[in-house]
């Protein structure tokens, strides 16, 4: 299945998906030397995105958050890949700190479409989901 | 984006690779929010806790930086000169202090000026109305667009320090006019409003911030002769329980002469009234901790030389009762004024500690052992730090006078509605 958005940072990355249904944070609900989801009762804490493909509705946290981002990517753990609905401008910050690809505005909500645990890529602009 | 030749020329790397980085992030974060084209600043005010490499990354090949550049206040209460006071640990303070000095290497090559404030109009980073700024820091973004007019947006701090060495930022959001127009009308009932406390501006604030989320707001009813330390009470705490970027105070900021003025002409799209409940229900979130006080802070956003003084008058003749605390944040420039005005050693030799650094994020440092309890006149403090203690530190807000009286041997007593 091709997935086609809006790409806001381009690039090449392929990993695991891990789609999560509220907005992320790289500050408070992130670890950013593990690489791991910090959301107490939520099925994903704990859970890690370090080198995955990160899905999500949109971003929301503090200014400082692209900072967190870049220590997170200085330690290998960061996301290899942001997939969203909507970019806010603090999750866009985050991604182009570290040069990871950003892609949002999908006909389909790449939420619906992904489930976690499958492979994705990313290329020329284009999502592909690896279908069972 | 419509690039000039001279932004073209940074995005091929024609002044090196720092400034093509930076380059490279605003236009495609320039795009993303849909700007047509680039914006030049007149100031920046940027955030000193980049990692090194970074700052290093996005500065390569730049000499002197043409931006007036200021430093927002080094975080989580970190103070070279007065950690050992403070009762920081030390492995805390060793680490703060190798980054800070890698930092400051970088910052004296690029000609950031060191002022470590949350406030820069105060040290002199004073733009006009109308003027186009990147400053760091959601409270002084509040302050410079609604009390001087300048024009800044919410910028994270990547975004902002690619703006600082450049001189450059996207055309957007609140840079135009059409996006600087209230939006929320904020009224008063039944409240005497040339008597109300610092606390009391805070509360307000606390309320308004909460209902008017990201909205641009409009207080009509308060006198035009509020001064500054007052509107600091009121407004910081817009950005905190919500995330106001611009309130216009009719009769009193630059863009609002008039109510219609400050609407554009256009009708409210809601009206918040606040009356003495609405101020106990912000009070009475931070009220709950009991009598005994450990320490007080002052200085969120920073302390002027004024409230320092205001201190200094409180605490003559006091000292800090037991092994209580009591810190100040206010910029080190002002410190030397204060001292000067003979203002320091009064409250020092009380026991309180100043610092350069950020009251609001302590519990990062981290706060002292026994600290159970912490007594401010700042609504912004009280939320982060009982955020970031998850609740373990109770925050209690007060005037200035009531938190003094509970460090010097008195009880808590609650504030006024």
């Amino acid at each position: 299945m091709i997935l086609k958005g809006r790409v806001i940072n381009g690039g090449e990355a392929a990993g695991e998906a891990v789609v999560l249904d509220t907005p992320f944070s790289f500050i408070g609900e992130f670890d950013a030397g593990a690489g791991t989801l910090v959301l107490e009762g939520h099925p994903l804490n704990g859970a890690s995105v370090a080198g995955k493909i990160l899905v999500c509705p949109t971003g929301k946290g503090g200014t400082i958050a692209p900072f967190i981002a870049y220590q997170a990517m200085q330690a290998g753990k960061a996301p290899a890949a942001i997939v969203c609905e909507t970019a806010d401008p603090i999750l866009c910050e985050c991604a182009l700190v570290i040069n990871i690809p950003i892609l949002d505005s999908f006909k389909v909500s790449p939420l619906k479409a992904i489930k976690t645990g499958q492979m994705v890529t990313i290329a020329n602009g284009e999502v592909s989901v690896e279908t069972a | 984006m419509l690039l000039t030749e001279r932004e073209e020329a940074m995005a091929r790397g024609d002044f090196g690779p720092g400034i093509q980085k930076c380059m490279e992030i605003l236009i495609k974060f320039g795009e993303a929010i849909g700007a047509e084209k680039m914006a030049r600043i007149s100031s920046a005010h940027t955030m000193p806790k980049e990692p090194p490499e970074l700052l290093r990354e996005m500065t390569e090949g730049a000499q002197e930086i043409n931006t007036f550049t200021t430093l927002h206040p080094l975080m989580a209460a970190f103070s070279p000169q007065s950690w050992k006071r403070m009762g920081l640990p030390e492995n805390f303070v060793e680490t703060e202090s190798k980054l800070y000095e890698q930092r400051r290497e970088i910052y004296r090559r690029l000609g950031f000026f060191q002022t470590y404030t949350c406030i820069p109009m105060l040290v002199g980073n004073l733009p006009r109305k109308g003027e186009l700024v990147s400053w760091i820091g959601t409270g002084a973004q509040l302050l410079v667009n609604s009390i001087i007019g300048a024009r800044c947006n919410r910028d994270g701090t990547v975004v902002n320090l690619a703006a600082a060495v450049t001189g450059r930022a996207p055309l957007s959001g609140l840079y135009l006019d059409e996006n600087r127009k209230g939006e929320v009308l904020v009224k008063f009932e039944r409240l005497e409003v040339d008597r109300l406390s610092n606390a009391q501006f805070g509360a307000i604030g606390y309320h308004i911030g909460a209902a008017a989320g990201s909205r641009n707001v409009v207080i009509d009813g308060l006198p035009n002769d509020l001064n500054l330390d007052q509107i600091k009470y009121l407004m910081a705490p817009l950005a905190v329980s919500g995330s106001v970027s611009l309130c216009h105070i009719v009769g009193l900021t630059p863009e609002a002469p008039t109510l219609d003025a400050a609407f554009g002409g256009k009708p409210p799209k809601e009206t918040i009234l606040i009356g003495p409940s609405q101020i106990r229900r912000s009070l009475d979130q931070y009220a709950d901790g009991g009598s005994q006080v450990d320490m007080a802070i002052f200085g969120c956003p920073h302390c002027t030389a004024p409230e320092v003084k205001r201190l200094a008058t409180l605490l003559s003749g006091r000292r800090l009762a037991g092994d209580k605390r009591l810190w100040i944040g206010m910029p080190h420039q002002h410190y030397h004024l204060a001292k000067l005005m003979g203002d320091t050693d009064i409250i020092e030799s009380a026991g309180g500690v100043f610092a350069s650094s950020c009251m609001a994020t302590i519990p990062e440092a981290p706060i002292p052992a026994g600290v159970r309890v912490i007594a401010t006149n700042s609504f912004k403090a009280a939320h982060y730090i009982s955020r970031l203690t998850k609740g373990a530190v109770k925050v209690v807000v007060g005037d200035m006078d009531q938190c003094v009286e509970a460090v010097t041997g008195g009880n808590w007593r609650e504030a006024r509605s």
